[in-house]
């Protein structure tokens, strides 16, 4: 029996995560294949005639590399080292970092979103900037993990990250002093004078706790909270097992999602459990945009399909895959994805992303139209294919300024009773 | 006994390459120390797990052989740029690129203004009896356009398995009129060796890469040149190396032989020190009866080439002129696999000129430089980045260079380093090399004042057969 954790996010290391135990057997089959022994015939002739004495590990790792990136760009590798890393980041402690989450993309790294109070967030580094170079280390032919070991140090270090953004590849440097980055995925205040306005960053092994806590201080506040606004935009995903937790705080009973492996044994599904619904049946919003990916699609895609919530912002990233990290003993392990998942209705939103109901743009500063998109799932190279109507690209800008946000603005005034006045369906979506 | 083959060469479709049995040195290997050994066995069963759990546990059925290929490449690529795998095709492909053939049309192509233009049908091919011209364009392959393509990838869709069909749309004459021509692609054998009498009294031999055929084809050539110039008035040879990439290394050691009668030709070193293997010249294969000698190089002359210019230049047999060689310093041997399993490319060894020096990464720099005038538009873009530039590439000390001229202006008469060539062996002063030795230390850019040129542009080379 193998101990092992479902994971759902796009980008590695530097982000999110938690936790969750699922039971997955890996029947390892004895013997091999004859695929395995030509590797094993190319390992050896190469290990003993290399013109130098060649670093088996090295070699390894590259192999293990090169035949995960033959898959889908969700499955990686974790060394040793990256695991702990990983482990870190799943549990929700302290690192030295920058706050980006990063993801691999054609040979380079992107960030997928910068995480709130961090240095990367507070200098100006943005969701969809293609990583080029770390200091003076070219990022090109650098794999994900090292790219981020080169970011990652000790607080109050330096590193200069060179960014490329958008399509006139515009170069920016930034430099940035590293800081312990305190992963808090959840963060709550009181909106529109009574609206619970719960901001959920990533999905780790706190967040439904802290979730459970947010609720509770309106509760204590004294302020009569005539619903909530669940902010997604740019959460990258984490935990499949937090993801239910916090669906299953609104509501009482029903499906939440459903995970189909290769096989038919591999079928799960996940039922809110009756007493957990923390939110009294009060009337929620939850907002969204081209950077909400998977749990974070989870979570969209329940409360939309229970009628529970009212979706608004932008076309989600559309990452429908679940990952299971597999351990290799002092190795590491394996990230692999080894399911897809479906909402209540049934549906994968694998590189189609979930439509809001209510599609409302916010205003992008000039200096930033056309730089702020995130390209999707459908955009990544040997994304996992989902029949002919695929979507990519959808905006992924959130306002530093909280009157200028457009979406949240709209948030307040549909529970307010003012429905905003663009409906998904005559604004067609792209 | 596993039969393998020495191959010196940069890129694999268009070199060379002829076989070579280099029959214990590869078998005598360093005894591993037990740990090392521990290690290895350690690090073959956390592949095979991971590859189990793929197996077991992907989401979909992976396709088990697609992912060993990519396995193979990702652990090859950590080794160094000239380490491949080929799968059973590409091997086939390979072994009948080092036998001089491939498959393919017939016709020798260059680049003009962005366009893929026919320099000449090759006699008795598809091409010519299918009726293409000199001067026809190819403004598309199997319906795509090559608008925007480089010659390279041009070449490469149009060459393929024999039998197959390729339609090409062909723009002739000055009304552009455009037909389709649909043609079956055959082995065609490539000429690795040219030769004619240049200016009256000089053999001008031009060896394009090495092949199982390009010793025999040097050999008929200063035969056929020595029948076409009296003795009395052969001034000398010029053996043009320029863009040639290299190919099979006892070839290239049966060109130096062709020019000189004794002496160490090149030497060759793998990771064991017992696995050094010196190649000599055979006394009585000399067929150029002391008669001056000019090499000619530039960026794009590599590996199998860079150890005929090395070896002529120690041995002061020749003088050498043109831009700083591409600088590969290391060589393959091809070792099959088995059962349609295709082959192995690995580097096994550095190879070392007569005087003991590795061009890895450095080149070989000329004894007179002499830079081409490149077009306007060509201009940053003619550069061959060479080894030093490439990822991964074997280290050579502090001093790696990168980056030559690699331009050979299609007109012989606009040829500089052709020209400079003819007047050394006339006797005639050139204004532009004032010193044949010792060897300038400056890179051709630095002495042009052009400027540093990094351009990751493919080298133009004046024409491809394909």
């Amino acid at each position: 029996m193998t101990r092992a954790t479902s994971y759902l996010s796009i980008g590695v290391a530097l982000g999110v995560t938690g936790a969750l135990i699922a039971n997955v057997v890996s029947a390892a089959t004895p013997g091999g294949s004859a695929g395995l022994s030509l590797y094993r015939l190319v390992f050896e002739k190469a290990f003993d005639n290399y013109v130098e004495t060649p670093d088996p590990t090295k070699m390894t790792n590259s192999a293990i590399n090169g035949m995960l990136a033959s898959l889908d760009p969700h499955s990686n590798f974790l060394d040793a080292k990256a695991l702990k890393d990983f482990q870190t980041s799943m549990r929700g402690e302290e690192f030295g970092g920058l706050g980006l989450e990063v993801m691999q993309d054609n040979g380079l790294v992107r960030v997928v979103s910068p995480i709130d109070d961090t240095p990367a967030a507070r200098a100006g580094v943005m969701a969809g900037d293609m990583i080029v170079k770390i200091d003076a280390t070219a990022v090109k032919g650098l794999t994900l993990k090292e790219a981020v070991d080169k970011m990652r140090g000790p607080a109050r270090t330096h590193v200069a990250i060179t960014v490329e953004r958008g399509d006139l590849k515009t170069t920016k440097v930034f430099d940035i002093v590293r800081e312990i980055i305190h992963v808090q995925p959840v963060r709550s205040r009181i909106e529109g004078g009574d609206l619970g306005y719960i901001r959920i960053t990533q999905f780790n092994e706190q967040t439904y706790d802290a979730l459970k806590a947010a609720i509770a201080k309106f509760r204590s506040s004294g302020v009569n909270v005539k619903g909530y606004i669940l902010d997604l935009r740019n959460n990258p995903g984490g935990l499949l097992s937090q993801s239910i937790r916090v669906v299953n705080s609104f509501i009482d009973s029903g499906e939440i999602v459903s995970t189909r492996g290769r096989t038919s044994d591999l079928y799960q599904e996940f039922n809110a459990r009756p007493g957990y619904n923390l939110s009294e049946g009060k009337p929620l919003v939850v907002l969204i945009n081209g950077g909400s990916a998977s749990a974070s699609e989870i979570v969209s895609g329940a409360l939309q399909d229970l009628k529970r919530a009212t979706l608004i912002g932008t076309r989600s990233f559309g990452k429908g895959s679940v990952q299971t990290v597999l351990p290799l003993g002092a190795d590491g392990a394996l990230k692999l994805t080894t399911a897809r998942y479906f909402t209540p209705s049934g549906r994968s939103i694998q590189a189609k992303g979930i439509e809001p109901d209510f599609k409302i743009l916010e205003d992008i500063p000039d200096d930033l139209k056309g730089k702020v998109q995130s390209l999707g799932e459908a955009s990544l190279q040997g994304h996992l294919k989902n029949g002919t109507d695929e979507q990519k690209g959808s905006d992924a800008y959130v306002p530093p300024d909280k009157a200028k946000d457009t979406q949240l603005n709209a948030a307040i005034s549909l529970l307010h009773g003012k429905p905003p006045l663009i409906k998904a369906s005559n604004e067609p979506a792209k | 006994m596993i039969r393998k083959v020495s191959y010196l060469a940069l890129g694999v479709a268009m070199g060379a390459a002829v076989a070579v049995l280099a029959p214990d040195a590869l078998q005598a290997v360093a005894p591993k120390a037990f740990a090392t050994a521990a290690d290895t066995y350690r690090q073959l069963n956390l592949f095979g797990d991971v590859f189990e759990k793929i197996r077991n546990d992907y989401v979909e059925k992976p396709d088990e052989s697609k992912l060993i290929e990519a396995a193979i490449n990702g652990m090859l690529s950590s080794l160094d740029p000239h380490t491949s795998y080929m799968d059973a095709d590409a091997y086939r492909e390979m072994q009948r690129s080092t036998k001089g053939e491939f498959g393919g049309l017939g016709i020798e192509v260059t680049e003009e203004e962005g366009l893929i233009k026919v320099v000449s049908p090759i006699d008795d091919t598809p091409a010519s009896k299918a009726g293409l011209m000199s001067g026809d364009i190819i403004a598309g392959i199997d319906g795509v356009s090559t608008q925007g393509m480089t010659l390279d990838q041009a070449v490469d869709k149009m060459r393929g398995p024999i039998d197959s069909a390729v339609t090409l749309k062909i723009a002739r004459g000055a009304k552009k009129d455009m037909k389709d021509y649909k043609i079956t692609r055959a082995v065609i054998e490539v000429q690795s060796v040219k030769g004619h009498v240049e200016d009256g009294d000089i053999g001008y031999i031009r060896v394009t890469q090495f092949t199982e055929k390009t010793g025999s084809g040097l050999r008929s050539t200063m035969e056929k040149l020595k029948g076409e110039i009296p003795a009395d008035r052969l001034k000398g040879y010029i053996l043009d190396l320029r863009n040639n990439p290299g190919g099979l290394l006892d070839q290239s050691i049966e060109v130096v032989n062709d020019f000189i009668d004794k002496g160490e030709i090149v030497s060759t070193r793998g990771r064991n020190p017992d696995d050094a293997q010196r190649f000599s010249a055979r006394p009585g294969d000399d067929l150029s009866d002391g008669k001056p000698l000019v090499v000619l190089i530039n960026g794009g002359s590599a590996s199998a080439s860079e150890i005929v210019a090395g070896a002529l230049q120690d041995h002061k047999r020749a003088t050498l002129i043109g831009t700083r060689s591409f600088g590969k310093g290391s060589v393959q041997t091809i070792m099959p696999l088995g059962d349609n399993n295709g082959a192995l490319r690995l580097t096994t060894a550095r190879y070392y000129t007569p005087s003991g020096r590795s061009i890895q990464a450095k080149g070989i720099t000329p004894d007179m430089q002499v830079l081409e005038d490149v077009p306007a538009e060509l201009k940053g873009k003619d550069d061959n980045l060479g080894e030093a530039s490439l990822k991964g590439h074997l280290k050579n000390q502090a001093e790696d260079l990168s980056a030559s001229q690699a331009y050979v202006p299609p007109d012989p008469k606009q040829d500089k380093q052709l020209t400079a060539a003819v007047d050394l062996l006339h006797g005639v002063k050139h204004a532009e090399a004032p010193a044949p030795a010792p060897a300038p230390s400056t890179t051709p850019n630095e002495a042009k004042g052009d400027g540093p040129k990094t351009d990751a542009a493919p080298v133009p080379e004046p024409t491809k057969s394909n």
